[in-house]
C-alpha cells in the first residue's frame, strides 16, 4: 500500500469509528439527528431536538467513544513501544507492572473511600509506583539490562497481584468486592467528560513523547551496546520512553480499569499491516488501538445489551481476528 | 587519533587485560590478532566506551573517552559487532539508516539527505538490491555487509570491527576487505579490527596500506608492528600453539603476496 494512503487512513479511521459509534446503541437515533446534535454542539447553538436525544448522543455515546479511542490508543502505542524497547515481541504495555499496581491502587481506594474519584488518583499513583519499583529492581547492576527490567516487572506484578487478592479477601462482599472485581475487568460504561479530562493529560503527554521518540525506538531495539555505538544513550532514552509509556498506560488504566490484550496484540496487527519500522508502526498502533476498542465497545452494546466488561470482549473478538491476519499475511516476515 | 595509556580492565576479580598502551594514527589499520578469549572484544568495547577501564585511559583526539557522551563517541567511531541478535524483521534500509542516528537531534526522523547517504553506502558494499528485504531473511554474510553499510553511513573517521569476516564466504570476505582498502585509500579511514585470520593483515600490507598487527596474548600485546615483521613462524607458534609456514608468492605484476599456511598443532 502507498505510504500516503496509509497515513491518511491512520488519521481518519479513528474519527470514522468515533462518529459511527454515535449511531449505535439500544436507543435508535437517525443520522439526521446525530448530525444535528453535533452541529448544534460545535456551533454552540441550542438544538431543536428533545433533550434525551441530545443527551444520549453528546453526554453518553460521545464521551464513551472518545474514552475508548484514548484508552485503546494509549495501551496499543505503549505496547508497541515496549516491544521495541525490550526487543521482545511478546511484551505488552503492562510488562513493568503498571496494570497490577493500578489495580491494587483502585482496590485500596474502594476499600477506603468506596466508589469515588480517589480511585483515579490511587490507581494512577500506584500504577506509576509499580513501574518505578520495577525500574529500580532492574538497576541493581547500575545499568538497566533488558532482562533485569523484565524480571523486575514480573516480581512487582506478582507482588501487586497478591495485594489485589488480599484486598478482595478483606473486602465487604456485599458491595466493595463487586466494585473491585468489576473495576479489574475494565469498563468504558458510564463515563463522563470529567473522566476524559483526567485521562487526557497523562495520555496526551505520554503519547506525544512516544510519537516524537518513535524512530529512536528502532535504534534502541538493536540492544544497548549497538545503540550506544550508534550515538543513542541507552539509559537516558530508555528512561524517557518508560516514563512516556507509564504516563499513557497509567492514564488509561486509571479511568478504564484493566483492559488486557490491546497492548499486546494490536501492535502485532499493526506490524502485519505496516511493517516493523517504528516510525510508522507507533502511529499505526495508536490508530488501530483506538479503532479496536471503540469497535469492541460498540459490539458489546449491540450483542449483549447488558454492560459486559470490555476486558472480556477484547480477547474474545481480537483472538480470532488475530489468527485470521496471521494466516492472511503469513506473519509478516517473522 | 586513539591513544591508550596503561589500560587495565577487570571483570569481577578476573583481569581481562592489563597495562595495554598503544597509539593509532589517522589512516592506519590496526589488526588485533590473538587466540579465543584473549580479551580482544573487551578491549574494543573499552575503546567504544561500552566498558569502563579500571585504570589507565583511552584518548580520542586527546580527550578521555570517560568524559564523552554516546553521541560524541559515535561521531568519531562506528562499530561492527561480532554478534548481532536480530529481533524484528526490519528492512535492510531501515537498519542501515540507523547509522544516521548520531547526526540527528532528539525528536527527529531521517531526512531525504540521510536516505541518499544510506543508498550510497548500500552501493559501496554492493547490496543495493537487498534494500527492501527483511534483514532477518539474509544469510550471515549478507547480514555482515549490512552492518558494514550501517557503519559507513555513520560517516566516522574511525571504524572498529570485531571479526568482520566471521562466517563469510570468499566473495563476501573479499568485499569487506576491498571496501576497507578503498576507504582507507580514498578518505583516509582509520580501522581497528579484531580478527582470527592473520592473513587479513597480510592482505592489507600486500595492498600497500599502513598497517600494524598487535599480537594479543596473556592479557597483553606481546608485540606490535608491521605484519611481515610480527607475523613470523615463531610468534604464531607462541600465540596459537601451531606450526605454520609464511609463504610468499610473486604476482605477475611484480608485487609480493604473503600468506600464512597453518600446518599442524604443535607437539608439546
Amino acid at each position: 500500500m502507498n505510504k500516503r494512503i496509509i497515513r491518511v487512513l491512520l488519521i481518519i479511521s479513528p474519527i470514522i469509528f468515533i462518529v459511527s459509534s454515535l449511531f449505535i446503541g439500544r436507543y435508535p437515533i437517525t443520522v439526521h439527528d446525530v448530525i444535528s446534535v453535533l452541529w448544534s454542539k460545535l456551533t454552540f447553538t441550542p438544538s431543536s431536538l428533545p433533550d434525551e436525544i441530545v443527551s444520549i448522543v453528546w453526554d453518553i455515546r460521545m464521551p464513551r467513544a472518545l474514552l475508548g479511542a484514548l484508552v485503546g490508543g494509549a495501551l496499543a502505542i505503549s505496547g508497541a513501544s515496549f516491544q521495541g524497547l525490550f526487543r521482545n515481541p511478546l511484551v505488552s504495555a503492562g510488562i513493568l507492572g503498571v496494570s497490577q499496581g493500578a489495580g491494587f491502587g483502585a482496590a485500596l481506594a474502594i476499600l477506603l473511600f468506596g466508589t469515588s474519584s480517589y480511585i483515579y488518583i490511587f490507581a494512577f499513583i500506584f500504577g506509576g509506583s509499580a513501574v518505578l519499583l520495577s525500574y529500580l529492581i532492574g538497576r541493581v547492576y547500575k545499568t538497566t539490562p533488558t532482562i533485569m527490567l523484565v524480571l523486575g516487572g514480573t516480581i512487582i506484578s506478582s507482588i501487586f497481584t497478591a495485594l489485589i487478592s488480599f484486598a478482595k479477601y478483606v473486602a465487604d462482599p456485599a458491595d466493595q468486592l463487586q466494585s473491585i472485581v468489576f473495576w479489574l475487568m475494565g469498563s468504558l460504561a458510564s463515563v463522563r467528560y470529567e473522566d476524559i479530562l483526567i485521562a487526557v493529560i497523562p495520555i496526551g503527554i505520554g503519547v506525544s513523547g512516544l510519537i516524537a521518540m518513535r524512530w529512536r525506538i528502532n535504534v534502541l531495539s538493536m540492544g544497548d551496546k549497538e545503540a550506544h555505538s550508534l550515538g543513542i544513550d541507552p539509559a537516558l532514552n530508555k528512561g524517557i520512553i518508560v516514563i512516556c509509556t507509564t504516563l499513557a498506560t497509567a492514564g488509561a488504566v486509571c479511568v478504564s480499569g484493566i483492559i488486557g490484550w490491546v497492548g499486546l496484540i494490536i501492535p502485532h496487527i499493526a506490524r502485519m499491516i505496516v511493517g516493523n519500522d517504528n516510525r510508522i508502526l507507533i502511529p499505526a498502533s495508536l490508530a488501530l488501538g483506538a479503532c479496536f476498542l471503540i469497535f469492541v465497545d460498540n459490539l458489546g452494546r449491540i450483542i449483549t445489551g447488558a454492560e459486559m466488561p470490555i476486558g472480556i470482549l477484547t480477547a474474545l473478538v481480537g483472538g480470532p481476528f488475530f489468527v485470521y491476519l496471521l494466516k492472511s499475511t503469513k506473519g509478516g516476515g517473522w | 587519533m586513539i591513544k591508550i595509556n596503561e589500560a587495565s580492565y577487570k571483570y569481577s576479580a578476573q583481569n581481562i587485560f592489563e597495562d595495554i598502551s598503544l597509539e593509532i594514527n589517522e589512516g592506519e589499520i590496526l589488526c588485533i590478532v590473538g587466540p579465543n578469549g584473549c580479551g580482544k572484544t573487551t578491549l574494543l568495547e573499552c575503546i567504544l566506551g561500552i566498558n569502563k577501564l579500571n585504570s589507565g585511559s583511552i584518548l580520542i583526539h586527546n580527550t578521555d573517552i570517560k568524559s564523552l557522551k554516546s553521541a560524541e563517541i559515535a561521531k568519531q567511531i562506528a562499530f561492527i559487532p561480532q554478534m548481532h541478535d536480530k529481533t524484528f524483521p526490519y528492512t535492510v534500509r531501515e537498519i542501515v539508516i540507523m547509522g544516521r542516528a548520531v547526526h540527528m537531534n532528539m525528536f527527529s526522523s531521517p531526512s531525504r539527505a540521510d536516505i541518499e547517504i544510506v543508498d550510497e553506502c548500500l552501493c559501496t558494499v554492493g547490496i543495493e538490491k537487498l534494500k527492501d528485504r527483511p534483514y532477518t531473511q539474509l544469510s550471515g554474510g549478507e547480514g555482515q555487509l549490512v552492518m558494514l553499510a550501517r557503519a559507513l553511513a555513520q560517516k566516522t573517521p574511525l571504524i572498529i570491527m570485531d571479526e568482520p569476516t566471521a562466517h563469510l564466504d570468499f566473495n563476501h570476505e573479499l568485499i569487506v576487505l576491498e571496501t576497507i582498502v578503498k576507504l582507507v585509500k580514498t578518505v583516509g579511514l582509520t580501522v581497528i579490527m579484531a580478527t582470527h585470520f592473520p592473513n587479513h593483515a597480510f592482505y592489507f600490507e600486500n595492498n600497500g596500506l599502513p598497517i600494524n598487527v598487535g599480537l594479543m596474548n596473556e592479557k597483553k600485546f606481546s608485540e606490535i608492528g608491521a605484519p611481515s615483521r610480527v607475523l613470523n613462524e615463531e610468534n604464531l607458534k607462541n600465540l596459537f600453539y601451531i606450526n605454520a609456514k609464511v609463504v610468499s608468492y610473486q604476482m605477475e605484476n611484480g608485487s609480493e603476496l604473503k600468506q600464512i599456511i597453518p600446518i599442524s598443532t604443535k607437539q608439546l
